[in-house]
């Protein structure tokens, strides 16, 4: 996808203005919210399962080289071949010619945020070959021609009618009856026949198993073994932080991911895959090749950054983001949206073209609450902004407000003048309506929402006069 | 960049933070399970399972068998409970093509709009209310995924409380794993439109489990 970030804030200022985003990002972040709270709340190990899951990837992390290692040698010895990348490119070349050895006419695609960040879609089209996304989501957002919008659930800011809408215009034979029921069974429709007759299966991998080589896959809807098991050759691009040591490792953070990510004990399914297809098979892939990516991951190892190795890609913390849940993914404008996507994408594609990423938080701290492995996001997003303004890369105006900020802060006499002066400045604006629609020079502020009328005097006029 | 350079690389950012014994640190980590897991001591396996494979979010549902000759019978009266006729996609399993299918058609293989397969799960999971399902020549994977019913044989001593049971149970090492290991819980959902939940998105919409007493 072509990367937006550097026009975060008219990307803002387009989400904002757009009423069914704001309809469909409600609805999702908060279901989804409730249902993570109560799997939590029923799972009293909770806090443990967390602790334990943070020390499995630091010992991981810690020991990377090692394990990589082993999960070569044994993903070789199942029948895999292994490839390395190190940059999004080099992956890409590796799953062209492999499309064009095999002269694959068709690709079936299991959503990975690797994937995205790879550019697999591209890699495929210089191949000639069609592209099928089969998640439900990717597949509605393939149809509409939009980038994802979250890293879980990608179609996130579409509604269900404008799904119908869609289908209607876009499938073969679309369902009459416009209820989620009948639009699910129109993509099965749709979609059945691509998975049988597909020449290559493209997935990602939720784990690396070291210690046996195989490489897992959750999904809720079926879609992974649909898609890897008919074709000739299956191609799986992972990134390397995804290792875990061994089977018994990965049921750790099985229970966390569906967990943390919809609010369910597991997924419905998960599969371990370990190698192609073996003698007396009736069905699997002959060849299997994995390509392992670096892009970036071996530089933040080495970097303050290192913490967000342990990511899981739930997007737990996009969903408790009160930014994320006002302007939706397509305003980060990049592969990874939220707070881990304000870290990542600095971290993957430079913090010049990302400014305004670390920036759009408000340090409320839900992000690093709900994580699974307990990553500090706000601490990293605090010292993204700290590494701008070392490299003067904050504006003369936020500098110059800074300023004028710091010299009001450290002369108390001055400041509390100046906050009265505004207090009444305001609720003079308010005309006693209870709100302020428009405020000079704040415009970016009161164009997508009211600013409430203040109480009278300041909070140290209150306190003075005993009021609380 | 090749392979060694770019695990040079990782080796480097890493000095002075691996372990000298790396399998005894990562085991160490996880010695004792039951402090990080769901743990449900007093309820038998088989009543732990039978309440998560039909709860809520797993919408399986669950008969209970004297023995596996009684499954034909069974099938039988499923599909003429839902009309759905007498083609079924049995596991090319010598335990269940043993047994007599004369009232049905069956095919080994599922075809691209199966109406309905049966299999034998190698394992279920107590905790989950999951089942397990190892590969192999007599057990192709897209039987459990094709169909829109799928009917499953479980023996009750099968049951296991954890995932982790399952990998002991079956073996840890690199040789003792199937081409594909399916845990499979319940139906075929999707939550991506609205995160309303459906079933049968690309999987089965149904699962009807038999478990064998005996």
């Amino acid at each position: 996808m072509k990367q937006t970030s550097h026009q975060f804030t008219q990307n803002v200022t387009r989400a904002l203005a757009e009423p069914t985003l704001k309809i469909a990002l409600d609805r999702t972040t908060t279901l989804l919210r409730t249902r993570r709270a109560k799997v939590i709340d029923a799972f009293e190990e909770y806090a443990e399962a967390r602790a334990t899951a943070q020390k499995i990837k630091d010992h991981t992390l810690d020991n990377l080289g090692h394990y990589l290692r082993q999960f070569e040698e044994n993903a070789i010895a199942s029948g895999a071949q292994v490839y390395w990348a190190e940059t999004p490119q080099q992956a890409r070349t590796v799953v062209t010619e492999i499309c064009r050895a095999e002269g694959a006419k068709s690709a079936t695609r299991v959503k990975s945020m690797l994937g995205e960040e790879i550019g697999i879609g591209e890699a495929l089209a210089d191949a000639g070959v069609e592209r099928v996304e089969t998640d439900l989501a990717e597949h509605i957002i393939q149809l509409a021609g939009d980038p994802p919008s979250h890293i879980v659930m990608p179609a996130m800011h579409k509604t269900q009618e404008q799904v119908a809408e869609l289908f209607a215009k876009k499938h073969k034979d679309p369902s009459t009856e416009q209820d989620v029921t009948s639009l699910v069974s129109s993509a099965r429709r749709e979609l059945r026949p691509k998975f049988m007759n597909a020449d290559i299966s493209i997935s990602g991998a939720n784990f690396l198993i070291a210690d046996t080589g195989s490489f897992v896959t959750v999904t809720n809807e079926g879609n992974a073994e649909l898609t890897t098991t008919p074709p000739k050759t299956h191609i799986v691009t992972v990134g390397i932080e995804k290792m875990v040591p061994s089977l018994k490792h990965a049921a750790v953070f099985l229970r966390l991911l569906s967990r943390a990510a919809i609010g369910t004990e597991i997924t419905q399914y998960t599969t371990f895959f370990n190698g192609p297809k073996r003698e007396g098979d009736r069905d699997g892939p002959e060849n299997l090749h994995i390509i392992l990516v670096d892009n970036h991951r071996s530089d933040m190892l080495s970097d303050f950054l290192r913490p967000m190795l342990r990511c899981i890609r739930c997007g737990a913390c996009m969903n408790h983001c009160p930014v994320y849940s006002a302007v939706g993914g397509h305003a980060y404008g990049a592969v990874y949206p939220g707070p881990m996507g304000s870290v990542l994408t600095p971290a993957m594609t430079g913090i010049e073209g990302s400014k305004d990423l670390p920036n759009a938080c408000t340090l409320n701290g839900r992000c690093k609450e709900v994580c699974p492995v307990n990553i500090p996001l706000p601490d990293m997003l605090r010292s993204l902004r700290a590494r701008q303004f070392e490299k003067g890369m904050p504006s003369g105006m936020t500098k110059w407000g800074l300023r004028v900020w710091a010299a009001l802060a450290t002369r108390p006499a001055l400041y509390r003048l100046a906050t009265a002066a505004s207090n009444v400045a305001l609720r003079g604006m308010a005309r006693g309506r209870g709100k302020i629609t428009t405020v000079p020079l704040a415009a970016g502020w009161t164009g997508s929402r009211d600013l409430p009328q203040p109480e009278p005097g300041t909070f140290m006029q209150q306190y003075k006069k005993g009021r609380r | 960049m090749s392979r060694d350079a770019l695990l040079a690389k990782i080796d480097h950012a890493n000095a002075g933070r691996g372990d000298m014994d790396v399998k005894a640190a990562a085991d160490a980590l996880i010695a004792e399970p039951d402090r990080f897991r769901v743990t449900f001591n007093d309820q038998p396996l088989y009543d732990r399972f039978v309440e998560k494979a039909t709860s809520e979010t797993v919408t399986a549902t669950v008969e209970t068998l004297d023995a596996l000759a009684d499954v034909p019978a069974a099938v039988a009266a499923y599909m003429a409970a839902r009309d759905l006729g007498n083609r079924i996609a049995l596991q090319p399993r010598e335990s269940l093509t043993a047994l007599d299918w004369s009232a049905f058609e069956t095919a080994a293989t599922a075809q691209m709009n199966e109406v309905l397969a049966l299999t034998f799960a190698d394992a279920a999971i107590a905790e989950t209310g999951s089942l397990v399902f190892r590969t192999g020549p007599d057990a192709p994977v897209l039987l459990n995924f094709l169909p829109l019913h799928h009917l499953a044989v479980v023996r009750r001593s099968a049951i296991l409380p954890h995932m982790e049971d399952v990998f002991d149970h079956f073996g840890t090492s690199a040789a003792d794993q199937p081409r594909s290991l399916n845990i499979i819980t319940g139906t075929s959902g999707t939550a991506d439109i609205e995160a309303k939940n459906v079933r049968g998105a690309h999987g089965p919409r149904f699962m009807h489990i038999y478990c064998l007493s005996g």
